[in-house]
């Protein structure tokens, strides 16, 4: 597992992906990779920001929704509890000088849904999603 | 070296090599409330009056497809609110930053011809899988928030 954090790579199950970069720079990095996908930054979360803004302790977490269309309109399709996933989250968090990239862990969803015909859309999310993760890591 | 070093042990807290005493899969994936003879605009109002009186706060509104498509031109039959409680997040967060996993908090209006229903994927069903007890045990208190709101919402 280590080692394929250090060789760059990305993990499975959550999907993580992490480097030494400042925050700002990884959010214009994962935007980035994203378009590499077709997807979409839909919106930022800053909740570093908006919890320090209100007295508490910056946890040094920042999320990003991304999505495509296509995806909406194939969850839709295929079986519309999906919708309740999209947009997809990335969670960014910042360790020291790196930051850790985190999507939310699919598993769960995919042995929910293996009897549906949404199972090929989760799977090609995550294989989305990895490419994304590996995108951001190479920027 | 230095830098497995530091990335193992990040990767400790943040709890991602999984440790603790397992939690029992046993929760369903999936809220839900039907709001019957309700329309989009009637459920949106109704969601944001129960979600205030459950001393969360509103963070927004859009629709499925906000930004992936021309503005004007997204779906109108489903909906997805935003909402959180600040001390709550903190405390979420200070247990596990996998919490982020959960926030902000969702309900996703789906409109369908005679109402519109509510859905909210579980937090307690998604925390199990991250075998964080502490973690769970609020998961399940957001959970029992999330019923509240949607029962409220309907009435």
């Amino acid at each position: 597992m280590l080692g394929m954090l250090l060789n760059g790579t990305v993990l499975a199950a959550p999907l993580i992906a992490s480097k030494a970069v400042e925050m700002r720079q990884a959010m214009d990095d994962l935007t980035a990779a994203a378009l590499n996908h077709d997807m979409q930054v839909v919106k930022v979360q800053p909740i570093d920001s908006a919890l320090v803004k209100r007295g508490y302790e910056d946890p040094h977490v920042r999320i990003v929704f991304v999505g495509s269309e296509t995806a909406v309109r194939w969850a839709e399709a295929a079986d519309p509890r999906l919708l309740n996933l999209l947009p997809l989250r990335l969670s960014l968090v910042q360790r020291g000088e790196r930051i850790v990239v985190v999507a939310d862990d699919l598993e769960p969803w995919k042995q929910e849904f293996k009897d549906s015909p949404g199972l090929v859309l989760l799977q090609a999310i995550e294989e989305e999603l990895k490419g994304v993760l590996t995108d951001f890591v190479k920027q | 070296m230095v830098v497995w070093l530091r990335i193992a042990v990040s990767l400790c807290m943040l709890g991602f090599l999984g440790a603790g005493t397992s939690v029992q899969a046993q929760e369903i994936a999936m809220l839900s409330k039907f709001l019957p003879g309700k329309t989009m605009d009637e459920a949106k109002a109704a969601v944001q009056g129960a979600i205030t009186s459950h001393n969360y706060t509103f963070v927004r509104e859009q629709p499925i497809d906000s930004r992936l498509v021309p503005q004007g031109w997204e779906a109108k039959s489903v909906h997805i609110i935003y909402f959180c409680n600040f001390a709550k997040m903190n405390q979420a967060l200070a247990i596990d930053v996998r919490a982020a996993q959960f926030l902000p908090c969702r309900i996703t209006l789906i409109e369908k011809g005679d109402g519109v229903e509510l859905v909210v994927v579980n937090p307690a069903w998604v925390s199990e899988s991250l075998n964080n007890p502490l973690l769970h045990q609020d998961c399940q208190q957001l959970k029992a928030d999330y019923l509240g709101i949607l029962e409220e919402a309907s009435l």
